[in-house]
């Protein structure tokens, strides 16, 4: 079987984490920050544009590459390559609508008691995006194990946040803003770590971690 | 560099020279039968016509191009068959392999869209070789411009002092030593050397059988190592077809990777699902199919080297002339360039929804006319 694209794949699957770590950084910042949110809305949906257009390369290199090997094709590899790429595709989506939520109006940066918070969540997924761009190049298996643990633990605790707005056991001063960005921050973990399941669990079993 | 580009190469390598034996080994079979004999059997194939369909059903039976061309290079060079007949049957391969794509092509028949656009990129192809037939054949039956041009062209080849066009060259001795080692070890054989000893016939007929096997085999495994050693670089050339579309490149990129794999069935079926899938437009996959026809009359250049006449040669470069004239003739022709994609996707149309009629036309096309073709015209 070739290299040559799945080199390519793995390339373009980094580039598309790299864009989706700037959109994250771009889109907390302004909802966390003082940011100017003109300044950055054309930078910020540019960036998922290009993200997009990488996310249809890969799958057209994916294409290419089954029609090559067509005799010894790695169909798990292919399939893994096609989930991969549609839950990194997806953070930008999410990086999206926490923007929106910064252009309603909302701001959190005056939020004190949330804002540590927000912001070591903020750190810690924008980590987890960094980490998993290691796993790709590397391909360490305890590497992704560990981003999968870590990633599955920041999910947990989004959960039980907003378990807690839903029943008003957490006052904030914007519940609504505050739900969909914890809605949106926990979709944004969980593509990154489907993404990981993606490296190293048989295809049956990637996105199900705790199954 | 990795272990096993270099066993690839090797083999590849051992492969190409057994391909250029296994020729020689088809002129000594026919030289075996003799004079007499052959005159008889040439015969059979009476007509031009004939001559057309016989290249395409041994095309279709051996789903090889490159297999058909190198027989009659073998046969033209052993003065079996002339080339007012070769050439009708070289024109006759090139219609004949398209078969292998079409039937590729089936792979999508569970998804109506997909099929019909694998369908179409693969009957283009057959639309196209169809059309170079109707339109160079008559030309070459009226004018005999190919055969000119390609005595012409040998002559001037061998005025050059090509090493391989030399009747003492090195690498004719080299391929007369593999096959004269071919012969001896068959001879060993107590049942073979009786049949030599007793029925020099049937044993000429058994070496002819073997050096078509070993041609159909040699070709096999040059292509298969060819493309494994390749593999990085077909991606590479059909990515870039991607990223420019059609035109000239993709002509370029069709002759790069046949050249390559020593078969244009191989570039035509990886175009097929890339087709299929929408991601190339059938327009833009046309020109590698161009290209394909050009890089595939290599492997008749190649066999010329092996056979003692020049007719050998001349009748490869007639491969040569044909495709080469024929994509220079429809491509630069907007109007003429789109009859074949046009046909090939009316046809795909009425398939989609009626699959038998794609089944039916791979039969009639392939099988039913060719043989009725022969039988009429003998």
């Amino acid at each position: 079987m070739s290299d040559y694209s799945l080199d390519s794949i793995d390339a373009k699957l980094g580039e598309m984490l790299t864009n989706s770590s700037h959109m994250f950084d771009l889109s907390m910042n302004c909802l966390l920050g003082d940011t100017n949110l003109d300044t950055v809305k054309e930078n910020l949906y540019s960036t998922d544009k290009t993200i997009n257009e990488l996310h249809r390369d890969v799958r057209r290199e994916l294409i290419v590459h089954s029609a090559v090997n067509s005799r010894n094709l790695d169909v798990p590899l292919l399939l893994a390559y096609m989930t991969m790429s549609k839950d990194i595709e997806r953070i930008g989506d999410y990086c999206k609508n926490i923007f929106e939520i910064a252009e309603t109006g909302n701001s959190f940066a005056k939020e004190a008691e949330e804002l540590d918070y927000f912001i070591s969540l903020r750190d810690q997924i924008s980590g987890f995006i960094v980490s998993l761009q290691t796993c790709l190049s590397l391909d360490e298996e305890d590497k992704v194990q560990e981003l999968i643990a870590s990633g599955a633990e920041v999910g947990k605790e989004i959960d039980e946040k907003i378990t807690s707005l839903l029943e008003n056991k957490l006052e904030v001063k914007y519940p609504v803003a505050t739900t969909l960005f914890y809605r949106y921050l926990k979709r944004v973990n969980l593509h990154i770590v489907n993404a990981a399941t993606a490296i190293i669990m048989p295809t049956d079993q990637i996105d199900y971690i705790d199954e | 560099m990795k272990k096993r580009p270099v066993l690839n190469i090797l083999l590849a390598t051992f492969f190409l020279y057994f391909f250029l034996v296994s020729i020689k080994l088809l002129e000594k079979g026919i030289k075996t039968l003799g004079a007499e004999y052959t005159d008889q059997l040439f015969q059979s194939v009476s007509s031009p016509f004939a001559g057309l369909l016989v290249g395409t059903l041994a095309t279709v039976l051996v789903q090889s191009s490159s297999v058909t061309t190198a027989t009659i290079v073998g046969l033209v060079g052993s003065g079996f068959l002339n080339l007012e007949y070769a050439i009708p049957m070289v024109m006759g391969a090139n219609i004949g392999t398209t078969v292998t794509n079409t039937l590729v092509s089936f792979g999508h028949v569970r998804r109506e869209q997909e099929f019909k656009r694998a369908f179409a990129a693969s009957t283009m192809h057959d639309f196209f070789n169809l059309m170079a037939v109707l339109a160079l054949f008559p030309l070459q039956l009226a004018t005999g411009f190919l055969t000119k041009m390609s005595i012409y062209a040998t002559d001037a080849i061998i005025a050059t002092g090509f090493t391989a066009t030399k009747p003492n060259s090195p690498i004719k001795a080299a391929i007369k030593s593999g096959a004269n080692f071919v012969v001896d070890f068959l001879s060993r054989i107590p049942f073979i050397d009786n049949l030599y000893q007793n029925s020099y016939r049937i044993y000429a007929g058994l070496l002819i059988f073997l050096a078509i096997l070993f041609i159909f085999l040699s070709l096999k495994n040059i292509v298969s190592n060819m493309k494994s050693l390749m593999l990085n670089r077909i991606e590479f050339g059909l990515d870039r077809a991607l990223a420019k579309g059609g035109g000239v490149v993709a002509i370029i990129i069709g002759i790069f990777i046949t050249f390559s794999v020593q078969s244009s069935s191989i570039t035509t079926s990886i175009l097929v699902p890339i087709v299929g899938s929408g991601i190339l437009a059938i327009e833009n996959a046309f020109p590698i199919t161009l290209g394909a026809n050009i890089g595939t009359t290599i492997t008749a250049v190649l066999a010329s080297f092996a056979v003692e006449t020049s007719d050998g040669l001349t009748i490869a470069l007639c491969h040569v002339f044909f495709n080469l004239i024929s994509v220079i003739v429809i491509y630069p022709i907007k109007p003429l360039r789109e009859i074949p994609i046009k046909l090939a996707t009316a046809l795909s149309n009425a398939t989609a929804k009626r699959k038998f009629v794609a089944i039916l036309y791979v039969l009639i096309t392939f099988v039913l006319l060719p043989l009725l073709g022969i039988v009429l015209f003998n």
